[in-house]
């Protein structure tokens, strides 16, 4: 018994191993395993051999078809792998996804992404109330009442008391009042000018405001500032330089320029031709400004900065219409898929 | 501001490039947006003279001239001037010439009659307004002199962009100090005029309260021959985008952009009586302005009067009843230092700003008010043959103070601006400014004070300390000579608050799913909020409005989100977007002010609005195809996405049914509940009312969800053991009457089927053939798993027996047998 065993595995096994079809395979799984097959025959002769070899003939012939079976299974395997090729199938038919990636507003992403770079310089985030009084909107950032400095921001008033912020400056002394110094904060939000819309200009807009203030911030803070960040979120080396300007709540008071991403300063259409894009209002926390916040005098100086998501949003995409920022149309959208 | 370079020359001298000026100016913070070449001039158009001139053969009017432009040959050309005459030297502009307005001069046949070029009027070359006739030139000119030669000018104009603390540079001389401190030269102030006491001007003023205004003066100039200013004056108010008028108009404005102070000149003839009050107007009228327009004043505004009543708006206008005329001869000159706020509100008020106004309301120079009226005087009598009267008028504010000096130090300087200043270099520049320096060393207040600074009248921005160190750093420059700082990096690595950090995820996590973020605005229209048809009483019916819109029609503060994503929804749909849209925003609304538990710090906080701040995401263009149990299978999703939601922020979540919201279909909408079982938003489809208020043509479900109200701690991570033992799968197919929910079967199941039930899933329901009336077929898989080792089935046969039963007894339900 155990011969006929040994030599129908041998067999066995190498008429599955030659079987080169898949109805060939079948046709030798028939003749090994089939009703009328070798191994079933063996299997009936078991009647035949005597007790005592009988279990382990049994052992053995179930062992033999596990065996084989496995065997099958494997050439069954192959047999359909081999053949995959064979059977035609166009490979350049597009794949598809359980769902259509979906895309985060630029606009906010280019919010998020400014405050990872300060995130990294130490500086924690804050906000504030859009609708917002006159008190912290001007009058405790220094714009004295009844003066031309508040026609610089057209505003939108709900009440005497009561508008929409102009700037995110105002939360500024909100977080100077609850926060003793040292302290370093952005404060990026939504903000309101009462201006006629055109492609670049908008009546809601985003900002981002910085503020540092500890015991000797200077100037040289502000730039060092400043550079790092731009350095950072433009990439490479690039001059900036400070003009003198006037902000009522900052004193010295400055604009920066950036030398212009699309020609490095050499003079284009986006900068319309002076090389210099400016890039974000900033100064040093004005005196009065501390006062409001309720600080006592001299006791800190800080520096604060502000600038338009918006505008650094396009430039970053040379996106030349601010209206698109808010349209919403998924035309103009899907085209930051994957931007975070 | 626009600034002649030709004009500034006159008053100090720098050797430079316009672009090399225009840049150090910028650096000074006098931004300089545009240098623009003025030119005017007339290629082609020269001196001719009439030679003969007779009339047109077919036209009356017409004159048929010939006219020699030097060549010698006579040109034939036809005028339609009523002065047109022989032997008149005239401009003439020969074929080929091009006028201003981009008028190309051609050869022309005019009533048959052939005509080779245009004499000029003035109002064709746009030198005055004169259309009438043709110039006549004076004198005796070369025939075929370019008429460049007599009145082109050529000039270069830089645009400055004015910042409102500084009325200083509002005017050539204020530039022209930024300049000689730039070019470290000298401001040469322009020639003036003072009057003698020789008498023969009896005007008196009287000033109602030196508060309204501070000083007042009153020049007098007889035998005005009223014509035009002089040329060079003309060129350069042209060069600046003014219009020439007379000289006597043209004079004081160009005091006003020469020096910064307005001036005004009245007929005196039309003047009642011999005194100008300057006080309020006291009763409500209208008056004529002199730019012709009608205009209501009120009692409280501030007033120039005669014998008779108001001539003039203080500081912002004259009036028409005396204003300089083609007859005037003589005049009375007013140079005064009006209140800056009176002149602000008035002019605000009337929505008229003018060149006047507008430097009234930065601040008047107190010591400018008389030499600016001197200047004046002088132009007027070199320029209009005025004859200067004695006896001028000067009233001011009697205890006017010059403002005090500011004390400076000199270590405060330094540690605002990173600088390494000493004492001397700090005092030098600061008189680079006009400023003059005292250097002094004593304890002013406990503090060590360096410098006094003594304030000039033109720089009354100069308040305080803080601003005198503004002036060095503009000096000294901010791109040189600045020290170290203290070093940019605090704290490195800070991390997101978690409202960010939830913010944050949801970004990144919804366009995963299929959803896009938008940005709607704030602003929202009455028909918006009606749209959503919210119950008397809703907080969100009483919407903050604008004072002051843009459009005039209401504007409001949006109360809700939905607006803003049915508009996105719509838009995109109509214009072909692949439907169904997928949206999701995170925003602000504002609800009216309720009750503010904290305490504030101004009493006023107490009536800003409630900003909630939330998340809404929805699906609208689907198919309104229906899922399991007849549910939208948008809502499907939605409900989905919001239990991933939930684990996705570590945040429990429960959606319970429930209606909530006007606007969503009832029976298929649910409110969303945080742990504590607090409604912190909601869900559900759009409901065919509202879709068709809020003017949406498709199917759309919502979610929102108030991410203010909802506590986002997120629950802790903590590793639990898993059981690696095999699982017991059960399928069981359940008749389940239409009266028992989904969740009451869930709930029974769970209570019963022991701790081995690892879970609980509904793969399918069925309605129909061989189901009872009034029941379902539910097909539920269960999983059970011990942590113990493998498990019988006896033992879950045990546990399904238990459920079964309880199923059946409590709600039912019983098991279907095939």
């Amino acid at each position: 018994m155990q011969e006929a065993i040994d030599r129908l595995r041998a067999e066995g096994l190498s008429r599955i191993a030659q079987a080169d079809s898949p109805d060939a395979l079948e046709s030798v799984r028939v003749g090994l395993l089939g009703r009328k097959g070798e191994l079933t025959g063996l299997l009936r002769g078991l009647k035949d051999v005597s007790d005592d070899q009988r279990p382990a003939a049994g052992a053995a012939l179930n062992q033999l078809k596990l065996e084989l079976t496995a065997a099958l299974e494997n050439r069954t395997g192959d047999l359909a792998g081999a053949g995959a090729g064979s059977m035609d199938l166009d490979l350049t038919l597009p794949g598809r996804a359980p769902v259509q990636l979906g895309t985060a507003h630029p606009l906010l992403s280019v919010l998020e992404e400014i405050c990872d770079i300060f995130y990294g310089m130490g500086y924690d985030r804050g906000d504030g109330p859009e609708v917002e009084l006159d008190y912290y909107n001007f009058t405790a950032l220094n714009f004295p009442d009844d003066h031309p400095a508040r026609d610089i921001q057209d505003t939108f008033f709900l009440n005497e008391d009561m508008l929409l912020r102009t700037q995110t400056s105002p939360v500024q002394v909100r977080t100077m009042e609850r926060v003793q110094p040292p302290l370093a904060y952005v404060f990026p939000g939504r903000v309101y000018r009462n201006e006629n819309a055109d492609a670049s200009h908008s009546s809601e807009f985003y900002q981002i405001e910085g503020l540092r203030v500890d015991r000797n911030i200077s100037l040289v803070d502000l730039r060092e500032t400043v550079n790092a960040f731009i350095a950072s979120f433009f990439g490479g080396e690039r001059q900036t330089r400070f003009r003198p300007h006037f902000f009522p709540f900052t004193e010295p008071s400055v604009e920066v320029d950036m030398e212009c991403v699309k020609c490095s300063g050499k003079g284009c259409g986006v900068c319309g031709q002076t090389g210099w894009l400016e890039i974000m209002g900033a100064g040093m926390v004005h005196p009065n400004v501390f006062k409001a916040a309720g600080y006592p005098d001299d006791a800190y100086t800080g520096f604060a900065f502000g600038m338009g998501i918006d505008r650094i949003a396009m430039l970053k995409y040379g996106i030349d219409d601010i209206r698109l920022l808010y349209e919403n149309d998924l035309r103009f959208l899907n085209q930051f898929r994957g931007v975070l | 501001m626009k600034i002649s370079l030709d004009w500034l020359a006159d008053l100090v001298s720098w050797d430079d490039t316009p672009q090399d000026l225009a840049t150090k100016l910028t650096a000074a913070g006098l931004n300089v947006e545009e240098i623009g070449e003025y030119a005017q001039s007339w290629p082609g158009v020269v001196v001719a003279k009439v030679v003969s001139c007779e009339r047109h053969p077919d036209a009356d009017k017409l004159s048929l001239c010939k006219v020699d432009a030097g060549s010698g040959e006579s040109v034939q050309v036809i005028c339609g001037a009523p002065n047109v005459r022989e032997g008149l030297q005239v401009l003439f502009a020969t074929v080929g010439s091009v006028l201003p307005g981009d008028f190309k001069i051609k050869k022309a046949k005019i009533r048959g009659v052939e005509s080779f070029g245009m004499i000029c009027s003035g109002a064709e070359l746009g030198l005055d307004s004169d259309a009438a006739g043709i110039i006549e030139l004076e004198g005796d000119h070369a025939l075929g002199t370019p008429a460049d030669d007599l009145f082109g000018h050529r000039d270069t104009v830089l645009d400055i962009e004015v910042t409102p603390n500084r009325p200083d540079w509002l005017s050539h001389l204020g530039v022209a100090r930024e300049v000689a401190a730039i070019y470290r030269t000298k401001v040469t102030p322009p020639p003036v005029l003072k009057p003698g006491q020789g008498g023969g001007f009896g005007w008196k003023v009287e000033i109602e309260d030196y508060d309204d205004c501070p000083r007042y003066t009153a020049h007098g100039a007889d035998d005005v021959a009223i014509g035009p200013a002089p040329r060079w004056m003309q060129n350069r108010l042209r060069a600046i985008g003014q219009r020439p008028v007379n000289n006597v108009v043209d004079i004081t404005n160009y005091v006003l952009f020469e020096l910064g102070q307005p001036l005004h000149a009245f007929d005196r003839e039309r003047l009642a009586g011999e005194v100008i009050s300057v006080r309020r107007a006291g009763r409500k009228q209208s008056v004529a302005t002199l730019d012709d327009e009608s205009r209501q004043i009120l009692a409280e505004d501030l007033v120039i009067t005669d014998g008779d009543g108001p001539v003039a708006l203080a500081g912002v206008m004259g009036l028409a009843n005396s204003q300089v005329t083609e007859g005037t001869s003589t005049i009375l000159l007013e140079s005064a230092f009006f209140s800056p706020r009176l002149v602000r509100v008035c002019s605000r008020r009337l929505g008229l700003v003018s060149e006047s106004s507008y430097r009234f309301e930065r601040e008047a120079d107190w010591e400018m008010v008389r030499f600016a009226a001197h200047r004046a005087l002088h132009l007027l009598q070199e320029f209009a043959g005025a004859t200067i009267l004695g006896d001028a008028v000067d009233r001011a504010y009697p205890d006017y103070v010059a403002p005090e000096g500011l004390a400076l130090r000199v270590h405060q300087a330094n540690r605002v601006l990173g600088t390494d200043l000493d004492m001397e270099q700090t005092a030098d520049l600061l008189q680079l400014l006009g400023l003059k320096v005292q250097p002094l060393s004593s304890q002013i207040e406990g503090k060590t004070v360096n410098l006094m600074v003594e304030v000039p009248s033109f720089r009354r921005d100069l308040k305080q300390e803080i601003d005198l160190v503004e002036e060095i750093a503009r000096v000294h420059g901010f791109d040189q000579g600045l020290g170290q700082g203290t070093g940019h990096v605090l704290i490195p690595g800070r991390r997101r608050a978690l409202r960010h950090e939830v913010e944050r995820k949801l970004r990144s996590w919804l366009p995963s799913q299929g959803y896009t973020e938008i940005v709607t605005s704030t602003f929202v229209a009455r028909s918006d909020i009606d749209g959503l048809g919210l119950a008397e009483g809703d907080v969100r019916l009483e919407c903050l409005a604008v004072l002051n819109p843009q459009h005039g029609g209401e504007t409001l503060l949006r109360t809700s989100l939905v607006p803003g994503f049915v508009d996105v929804a719509r838009r995109n749909l109509n214009s072909g977007a692949p439907a169904p849209v997928r949206l999701f925003q995170i925003g602000r609304v504002f609800w009216p002010a309720g009750e503010k538990a904290q305490e504030v710090r101004h009493e006023q906080e107490r009536l800003l609005p409630e900003e909630p701040w939330l998340l809404q995401m929805g699906i609208a263009g689907g198919s309104g195809g229906k899922g399991l149990g007849g549910i939208p299978t948008d809502m499907q999703e939605l409900r989905g996405v919001v239990a991933e939601l939930s684990g996705l922020l570590r945040v429990p979540l429960s959606l319970i049914p429930a209606d909530v919201e006007p606007y969503l279909i009832p029976g298929l909408q649910w409110e969303i509940r945080d742990a504590g079982g607090n409604r912190v938003g909601v869900a559900g489809q759009i409901d065919s009312g509202a879709a068709k208020r809020l003017d949406l043509d498709h199917v759309a479900g919502l979610v929102e969800l108030d991410l203010g109200r909802l506590d986002l701690t997120p629950l802790p991570v903590r590793y639990e053991p898993f059981s690696r033992f095999p699982a017991v799968k059960r399928d069981l197919s359940l008749l389940v009457p239409d009266t028992v929910t989904y969740a009451q079967l869930d709930a029974v199941v769970r209570d019963t089927a022991g701790d081995l039930l690892e879970s609980l899933e509904l793969f399918d329901i069925y309605a129909g053939k061989g189901i009872d009336d009034g029941h379902s077929a539910y097909g539920i898989r269960l999983k059970f798993r011990s942590a113990k080792g493998n498990l019988k089935g006896k033992t879950v046969d045990m546990a399904l027996e238990r459920t079964l039963g309880a199923l059946s007894e409590t709600l039912a339900v019983r098991q279907r047998t095939q």
